[in-house]
């Protein structure tokens, strides 16, 4: 993998000898973003002009940021580059949900983490394709189309934020998490991801469609570089109530502390998911045993609920996205159509502004919020959602770590597994991750690199501990050889 | 003819005098250029949406639910009340469904001498939305329409009664009581015209001594007491002329037509309405401390109920002056006020009402802008009863006081009108008078009595209104009967 650097001490080193100049840097840094874009449809909009304008500011300030230690954990990102799933609110870029009723929508503000990271002289590359609002993970409701898979092209990355973190379009990539999105599409590509506990980073200028489980979370192809985005990004936002208060922890040197062994619990039913892959059977019982052997505790444990999380997650996330989704009337922004009257206009903007995948959903909240079904679907999902947050909290007590795969299969093929696994209720791919969603806990996707597509371990830790999340991550890495692809660009 | 009893519920809307809007920083200002008080959050941006709750407003809100003798819930929620309309910029308004802050109150009416309790089923806060600007006459008509948002996220309380009232004539009083209410905690200034108080009425009747509730029709568009009044008169009536004629009311949303004096129907109401309210993601429960609430209690100021009961028991004033007196807060600050520089209740009241509130409306003068001070007006009452000037020349004085702010000695000074009660001088004009009117004098001693008061009526005349008439009467007496 071609690095443009490995660290700002290199970048230091190379702009003060003057081997890379900032018209260089920012034309090698934009070249690789248009050929990952043209290979795998990863980005919905690349602005070469914003790139170096930014590298310029990098390179003027570079002493600066490096001597100055009272903003660490902002600095600690200067020099990284990232970006930003298209839900993720932009004044410099439009910002569309990969949805034809934003297509042209510049909001007139910035999300809370850009804030932060125009402030950490990171370098933005872009914004990335995704799933129509974020929802889901199949690849096949972008009003772009969907991101092919860098490793193959015929199976969907999940979202371009996983393709861009995989290809080193970007270091971190940061994007929208509501039933797993995020750990979903990081496991199709490979690569590492944290969704970090509900309320970690402000949800400020996030255009979410599930506000009670939703939270922005970061790929990466390491560990220590999730900890160093987290640490700059984190932190509580008084315009966001449902942000954390509590202090962030000193991620990047708490880390790399070792307090003993850890003890790991597996959901024992954990073989049950529909469509589990054989492959992905074999490869988490192998880290199971890999686990063990390094002194790791692992015990089998019963967690009665779990099995219906993705379940209610998506009753829950449904009648959340039909009422945050409701603005999209076509009176003040966005996409508006024709009509004789009010309720025609409404009625011809959203038939034709949103995805007929997207629809489905919505109609699908609205009627499981009605006063017909509100009891039996709603309100039952709302109560699932107690007892499954109150047994993964039992269970946490006990326990340092919970682990499962991050999906039950590898990154499915375009049209194919995808139409085949879209019937029922329950999103399958859902199965593991949406339980941390529901509960607000931290959960971080070790990718497990074999030799066709790439698979996923996931980490499900404490509220607000997602050190212990990273701790593991780092020991996972030693015991793990990550083959990542070879890229020509 | 069948006798009918009418049942009403109100829904009151009021705006909180708040500063900022209920979620976010915008100002609350009324009367701005359109879509000046606006931001990401009150046009529903995506992206912009999140709230952040204006603790002032639900301080607000516990003060008057508390002076509606509610109980206020440990925790509130907010919840999202889910609809689609043009001046509601979310697609969705944030209220309170599952927890509201006030339950189980009531309000106390007084009607022909009795009182009656009109139950307030509960009071919660909700932003307000925006306002359609309809092209052409009226909403009906209208080709086309302009939304205006800076009215959209102001915090408003809804009051929602019981179904206890009974009469048009109880729905007025029981709003003019709840405004007077209100504006004594200051919470909102409750006008009707502006908006800041509006109220829709659920109406229906039924058979004299039937305890079933009927078919209702929802009233809107009053925007005055008068046309809470005639508007709900009017819709009792069209009831009547329907159920009489043997058919049934219809289940609807009805608009009061001002003009015509008649409600027209607007849309119908078959199912109740379906707004698939669900608690707000993005606002965690809210508590309610016991410590906030007892501070929020001792800040309610003597509510015109218990100083109703302290100016007709303590101060033994007659109901309808302590009801008037009551109404507005500022007034009864005002009477208390002059009390304390001088303390005869009856004669105090006796001012206010007759000639304070005369010039008050003549110049069309809100008691807080009266240029009187509470203890000028004790101090020119404590004058005339002593004597030191005349009923009628305090009335003058009076009036100077009203239009300059002036204090009554000073004025009296200026213009020497303190008045006459030396013996000698007042016994000279009387002598005067005597000589200059014989007639009159005469006339008196014929037995018509009439004649003295014409010669009372000169002696002041001479003494430009000065003499102590008193004693003037008594004076002229005394010569005459010699």
């Amino acid at each position: 993998m071609n690095y443009l650097f490995s660290s700002i001490q290199q970048l230091k080193e190379k702009i003060r000898n003057k081997s890379l100049s900032p018209q260089e840097l920012s034309d090698r840094l934009t070249s690789r973003c248009n050929s990952v874009q043209e290979k795998y449809n990863a980005f919905i909009s690349i602005d070469p002009d914003v790139i170096s304008k930014e590298i310029a500011v990098l390179f003027e300030n570079i002493e600066d940021i490096l001597h100055k230690t009272d903003n660490l954990p902002l600095t600690g990102l200067a020099g990284f580059t990232y970006a930003l799933g298209d839900n993720i609110a932009t004044n410099c870029y439009a910002t569309t949900c990969a949805s034809k009723m934003l297509s042209s929508y510049s909001p007139p503000f910035d999300a809370h983490v850009f804030s932060k990271l125009k402030e950490s002289s990171a370098i933005i590359t872009g914004k990335t394709n995704m799933e129509e609002f974020g929802i889901g993970c199949s690849g096949n409701s972008s009003f772009f189309k969907g991101v092919k898979n860098p490793w193959n092209t015929k199976h969907t990355a999940g979202s371009g934020a996983a393709a861009a973190a995989l290809t080193g379009a970007a270091n971190i990539s940061f994007a929208s998490d509501a039933r797993g999105e995020l750990r979903q599409a990081a496991s199709y590509c490979g690569v590492f991801a944290l969704k970090p506990t509900y309320g970690r980073i402000s949800r400020r200028g996030l255009l979410d469609y599930a506000s009670s489980l939703e939270t922005i979370g970061l790929m990466a192809r390491n560990t220590l570089d999730l900890a160093t985005a987290l640490a700059a990004v984190a932190g509580n936002d008084p315009h966001d109530v449902t942000a954390l208060r509590s202090e962030v922890p000193d991620y990047i040197s708490l880390i790399k502390e070792n307090d003993g062994s850890l003890q790991v619990a597996v959901p024992e039913n954990w073989q049950d998911a529909p469509h589990l892959e054989d492959e992905m059977k074999d490869i988490f019982q192998d880290q199971l045993k890999k686990l063990k052997t390094t002194g790791v505790k692992v015990d089998f444990i019963r967690l009665p609920h779990f099995q219906y999380s993705s379940l209610a997650a998506t009753i829950i996330s449904a009648v959340e996205a039909f009422s945050n989704l409701a603005n999209y009337d076509g009176v003040r922004f966005g996409y508006r159509s024709k009509g004789k009257h009010l309720q025609e206009m409404y009625t011809q903007t959203r038939s034709e502004g949103f995805s007929s995948k997207l629809k489905k959903f919505l109609t699908f909240g609205a009627l499981i919020s009605s006063p017909k079904y509100y009891n039996d679907y709603f309100l039952k999902a709302q109560k699932l959602r107690i007892v499954i947050s109150d047994e993964l909290n039992n269970c946490l007590q006990k326990y340092d770590l919970l682990l499962t795969p991050t999906t039950p299969f590898k990154a499915p093929e375009f049209e194919r597994d995808i139409n085949q696994r879209q019937e029922g209720l329950p999103d399958p791919a859902g199965y593991y991750t949406a339980a941390t969603n529901l509960a607000g806990l931290p959960s971080l996707s070790f990718p497990l690199h074999t030799n066709g597509l790439p698979y996923g371990l996931q980490l499900i830790g404490k509220k607000e501990d997602e050190v212990t999340l990273l701790r593991a991550a780092l020991l996972l890495e030693k015991e793990n050889t990550l083959a990542w692809p070879k890229f020509d660009f | 003819m069948p006798e009918f009893e009418t049942v009403i519920g109100l829904e009151v809307h009021v705006e909180l005098l708040t500063n900022t809007k209920l979620f976010c920083g915008c100002s609350t200002a009324f009367g701005a250029d359109p879509n000046t008080q606006v931001c990401p959050f009150c046009l529903g941006l995506p992206g912009g949406t999140l709230p952040k709750l204006n603790e002032k407003a639900v301080e607000y809100t516990i003060k008057a639910a508390l002076a509606l003798n509610c109980s206020i819930a440990d925790e509130i929620t907010f919840d999202r009340k889910n609809y689609f309309y043009a001046d509601l910029p979310k697609g969705f308004q944030i209220s309170q469904f599952f927890k509201p802050t006030g339950r189980d109150g009531y309000v106390e009416i007084h009607l022909n001498g009795h009182s009656k309790k009109i139950g307030i089923h509960q009071v919660h806060l909700e932003e307000d939305t925006g306002k359609l600007l309809h092209a052409g006459d009226d909403i009906i008509s209208s080709s086309h329409s302009r939304v205006d948002f800076n009215r959209a996220g102001v915090p408003l309380i809804e009051i929602v009664t019981e179904p206890d009232i009974r009469s048009p004539e109880e729905a007025r009083l029981f709003l003019q009581k709840l405004r007077s209410i209100l504006r004594y905690i200051d919470v909102s200034d409750c006008k009707m015209e502006e908006g800041s108080m509006r109220c829709d009425a659920n109406i229906s009747i039924r058979p004299a001594g039937s305890k079933e509730l009927k078919t209702k029709t929802e009233l809107k568009n009053m925007n005055s007491f008068r046309a809470v009044y005639r508007g709900i008169e009017y819709e009792v009536q069209r009831q009547r002329s329907v159920v009489l004629e043997g058919k049934e009311v219809i289940p609807q949303t009805r608009h009061w037509d001002e003009a015509k004096g008649i409600t027209k129907a607007m849309r119908s109401k078959l199912t109740s309405a379906n707004y698939r309210c669900f608690p707000d993601p993005n606002l965690p429960p809210f508590k309610i401390t016991a410590e906030w609430l007892k501070e929020i209690r001792k800040s309610i100021p003597e509510l015109p109920d218990s100083r109703y009961v302290r100016f007709t028991g303590e101060y033994g004033l007659p109901p309808y002056d302590a009801e008037i007196l009551t109404a507005s807060r500022e007034l009864a600050d005002y009477y208390d006020a002059v009390l304390a520089s001088y303390h005869e209740p009856k004669s105090v009241s006796n001012w206010i009402m007759s000639e304070l509130l005369r010039l008050l409306n003549s110049t069309n003068t809100e008691i807080t802008d009266c240029k009187i001070k509470p203890e000028d007006l004790g101090k020119l009452l404590q004058m005339i009863a002593s004597g030191t000037i005349s009923g009628k020349i305090a009335k003058s004085v009076f009036e100077e006081m009203f239009a300059t702010g002036k204090n009554p000695e000073d004025i009296i000074k200026d213009k020497g009108l303190t008045q006459i009660s030396d013996e000698d001088t007042i016994s000279k004009i009387v002598e005067d008078v005597l000589a200059n009117n014989p007639g009159s004098v005469e006339d008196y001693r014929k037995g018509k009595n009439k004649a003295l008061g014409f010669l009372v009526g000169q002696v002041m005349k001479k003494t430009k209104g000065k003499a102590n008439p008193q004693l003037a009467n008594k004076l002229l007496k005394e010569k005459l009967d010699r």
